[in-house]
């Protein structure tokens, strides 16, 4: 099967998996289920398989065109469909013991059950869509079409809070992408005036290769729309207040799926974006808004983190910090503050996808969410207390685990382009969010067993997908392979629009031995980190 | 020449009784009448539609003339009509602004559009700046609407209106997108209108209330 072929697999799967699991209860309350949960199962498979084979291509052959010019690839779209399909298979095998535990505990029917599978496939799908779409319309309606399919994963459990969240998420992301539309309109109208063949005018291809003729005035105009139509997707303050309740009152596996991938796809679509804008406008427009709304939500992240008593909303506010770090970096720009960002998008998409997963342990075992009930996790569930332990401490940002070498990074970046005042502070806002995990570990996950809770772990099937994650966030926190820091070097420079330099993307620690490959290639001249820590 | 600029006459004040619709769909008592209005204004949508497709000499409008005839003349207000209409709440009690301030908050809004879209350069033809001024009016009305109303159903016409606002944008600026684009954003529009009515409905039944002030359980 040809690489072209495969993307278009990639958007059919997870449509066919919806399509039979919304069918499946036409075939009864007992074999439904497995119906369901059969299609979920495939499409997941296939998908990390297509993934992983579209990204070796891509490494190989660096873009590749589908369904004409409307589907397209290159390093940037390649991490994204990777990140969607790990995360989607792991939370999707994690879901496999979670909803059956809402079944089995009378939360939810087996009709419900199945249309979960129907809705997380299309949740899948909207996604993918986004991120291999090469027309700018059609990834605005891609994004738009995230919010409609997710909606009822947010609301699904029907009860007072969950139903009021799933309100607040409809109303506050159409709304706000809305905005985006406007700006994608002005885009297009500016470039179908300009360009030479306006039938191609919202290709994101040929946008990029005609930016520099875009007017800067309209350009302008259009990016303010965009930034606050898809940073209101993304949860960038002050525009993130969907974002605690859907991630809070959503199931588990869909909290890390919205917080892992979903705010990554807006984050996505704001760097293609950002590669039009910066040639049309030159680089410090976009950088000062980025650098406001970046700063802004760090801070307001960091001290909501540190008021939760909701261990839901405690990793949701740190969502929107981490998305306002990502949004630092491409603020400080360059290829070291570009790659950082996306590097902290893989990372902290790995090691939230842990955490909700987590939290998922704690519903089970607990049936609460508040940090003043759950007490002694590691007595009472010593696998899934151990690995909350190993999350929170990633996301603390200390190594050996992978947020620490993305953070230490965007730090580097920001120092060596002349934001210390702007580092220092960001430094101390994480010093809060430290504060607030060393907390909860100390006061929900270590000490003693609380009276009348049964010692037990939940079941294997929710545990593997945690372990895996924690395998990779190790992986990556001690030596980031290769093929992924090749990636997130050429994906940097599909947003910087250069091939000149690169960022030698990869932990302090870890010698530069693979520098050769690129003295191969005349244009890239590796800078490398100075200082280590 | 003077058929054109009759015709750009046309667009423009079709687009202003845009503005008026939008008022009786915010002012009206009941989402049935609502729902009404907004065929209305609906209506009117198409007929710019028409306008533009022999001033813009762009035949593609026609279609979009019969696929917003079909979706937010019929098929929008049926939906909101048959669903929304039996949902009440009787302990909701509307804010009353009063038609004059309605009137006043619109009369700024607009201008204030007019003056964005007058004093940036725009691409685009420059005899429907108006028009164009009037469907980002609209849009910011709808916005308005859903910020400044406690009825969940008004929130619900005022992502309608918006979304008029911008439909009428896109046929001003981008009619010359491939038409799957405009299939994909009209798509897009409606599920989110049905999603938003499911969501009200399921609300109204669980907390018997149709007040987004009620809905105050996730805090902080």
């Amino acid at each position: 099967m040809t690489p072209a072929n495969l993307m278009i697999l990639l958007l059919l799967v997870p449509l066919a998996a919806t399509v039979i699991a919304f069918a499946a209860p036409l075939f009864g309350t007992r074999r439904g289920p497995f119906i369901a949960e059969g299609a979920h199962v495939v499409s997941i498979v296939v998908l990390a398989a297509i993934a992983f084979a579209l990204a070796a291509t891509i490494l190989e052959e660096d873009h590749l065109f589908a369904a004409g010019s409307w589907l397209y690839l290159d390093p940037l779209a390649a991490i994204l469909v990777a990140l969607i399909c790990v995360v989607g298979l792991l939370t999707g095998i994690y879901s496999l013991g979670y909803i059956r535990h809402d079944l089995a505990s009378g939360a939810i029917t087996p009709g419900k059950l199945c249309r979960y599978y129907g809705f997380f496939n299309l949740f899948l799908f909207t996604m993918l869509w986004t991120v291999t779409a090469n027309d700018i319309i059609m990834m605005w309606v891609g994004i738009e079409a995230t919010t409609l399919g997710s909606a009822f994963l947010v609301g699904f459990y029907g009860q007072r809070a969950s139903l009021e969240a799933a309100w607040k998420y409809v109303v506050i992301c159409t709304v706000g992408v809305a905005f985006a539309l406007y700006g994608t309109m002005l885009v297009y109208a500016e470039a179908s005036a300009v360009m030479p063949d306006p039938h191609d005018a919202s290709l994101w291809t040929s946008l990029v290769s005609h930016a520099a003729s875009l007017n800067p005035g309209v350009m302008r105009l259009a990016f303010v729309f965009v930034l606050i139509g898809f940073g209101t997707k993304a949860g960038l303050f002050p525009m993130h207040a969907w974002l605690p309740d859907a991630h809070s009152e959503a199931p588990s596996p869909v909290s890390a799926l919205l917080s892992g991938v979903l705010v990554n796809c807006a984050l996505f679509v704001l760097l293609r974006y950002s590669a039009i804008t910066t040639q049309a406008t030159g680089p410090d427009f976009p950088h000062t808004l980025f650098l406001v709304l970046g700063g802004l939500s760090v801070a307001a992240g960091a001290l909501l983190i540190y008021v939760q008593t909701d261990l839901k909303r405690l990793f949701a506010y740190s969502t929107t910090e981490n998305v306002g770090l990502i949004v630092l970096g491409l603020g400080i720009g360059g290829p070291f503050g570009v790659a950082a960002a996306i590097l902290q998008m893989i990372n902290h998409s790995l090691t939230k996808t842990l955490l909700f997963c987590g939290t998922g342990n704690v519903l089970m075992k607990y049936g609460t969410r508040d940090l003043r009930s759950i007490k002694g996790l590691s007595a009472t569930a010593p696998v899934s207390g151990a690995l909350l332990i190993a999350g929170a401490l990633a996301l603390c940002g200390i190594p050996p685990f992978n947020i620490f070498v993305s953070e230490f990074m965007l730090v580097t970046a920001g120092l060596r382009a002349g934001y210390g005042w702007l580092m220092v502070i960001c430094l101390l806002l994480l010093t809060v969010t430290l504060a607030a995990l060393l907390r909860f570990i100390g006061g929900s996950l270590l000490g003693p067993r609380p009276e009348g809770l049964a010692r037990g772990d939940v079941s294997a099937f929710a545990l593997a997908p945690m372990a895996a994650l924690l395998a990779v966030i190790l992986l990556f926190g001690v030596a980031l392979p290769q093929p992924v820091a090749r990636l997130v070097e050429s994906a940097a420079s599909v947003v910087l629009q250069s091939n000149v330099t690169t960022a030698a993307v990869r932990a302090p620690w870890q010698s530069s031995n693979r520098d050769g490959s690129h003295e191969d290639n005349p244009l890239s001249a590796t800078m490398r980190l100075s200082g280590r820590p | 020449m003077t058929g054109t600029m009759t015709g750009l006459q046309l667009v423009n004040g079709l687009a202003s009784l845009l503005i008026v619709t939008s008022l009786m769909v915010i002012e009206a008592k009941g989402a049935t009448r609502s729902a009404v209005y907004y065929a209305l204004q609906s209506f009117i949508l198409v007929l710019i539609f028409l306008a533009l497709a022999v001033v813009m000499n762009a035949p593609q409008l026609y279609y979009w003339a019969g696929v917003a005839l079909v979706t937010k003349v019929i098929l929008v207000p049926v939906i909101m009509y048959r669903t929304l209409g039996r949902l009440s709440d009787p302990t909701l009690v509307e804010p009353r602004f009063g038609l004059a301030w309605t009137i006043i908050l619109a009369g700024a809004v607009v201008a204030g559009c007019f003056a964005v879209v007058s004093s940036v350069h725009l691409p685009g033809a420059p005899e429907l700046k108006p028009a164009l001024a009037i469907s980002l009016a609209h849009f910011f009305l709808g916005l308005a609407c859903i910020v400044m109303q406690r009825n969940l159903l008004k929130q619900v016409f005022g992502y309608c209106l918006m979304e008029n606002g911008s439909h009428l944008t896109l046929a001003l600026m981008a009619n010359r997108a491939p038409h799957v684009l405009e299939i994909g954003i009209v798509t897009d529009a409606i599920f989110a209108v049905v999603i938003m009515a499911i969501i009200g409905i399921m609300i109204h039944s669980r907390l018997q209330t149709l007040d987004v002030r009620q809905l105050t359980s996730l805090r902080g």
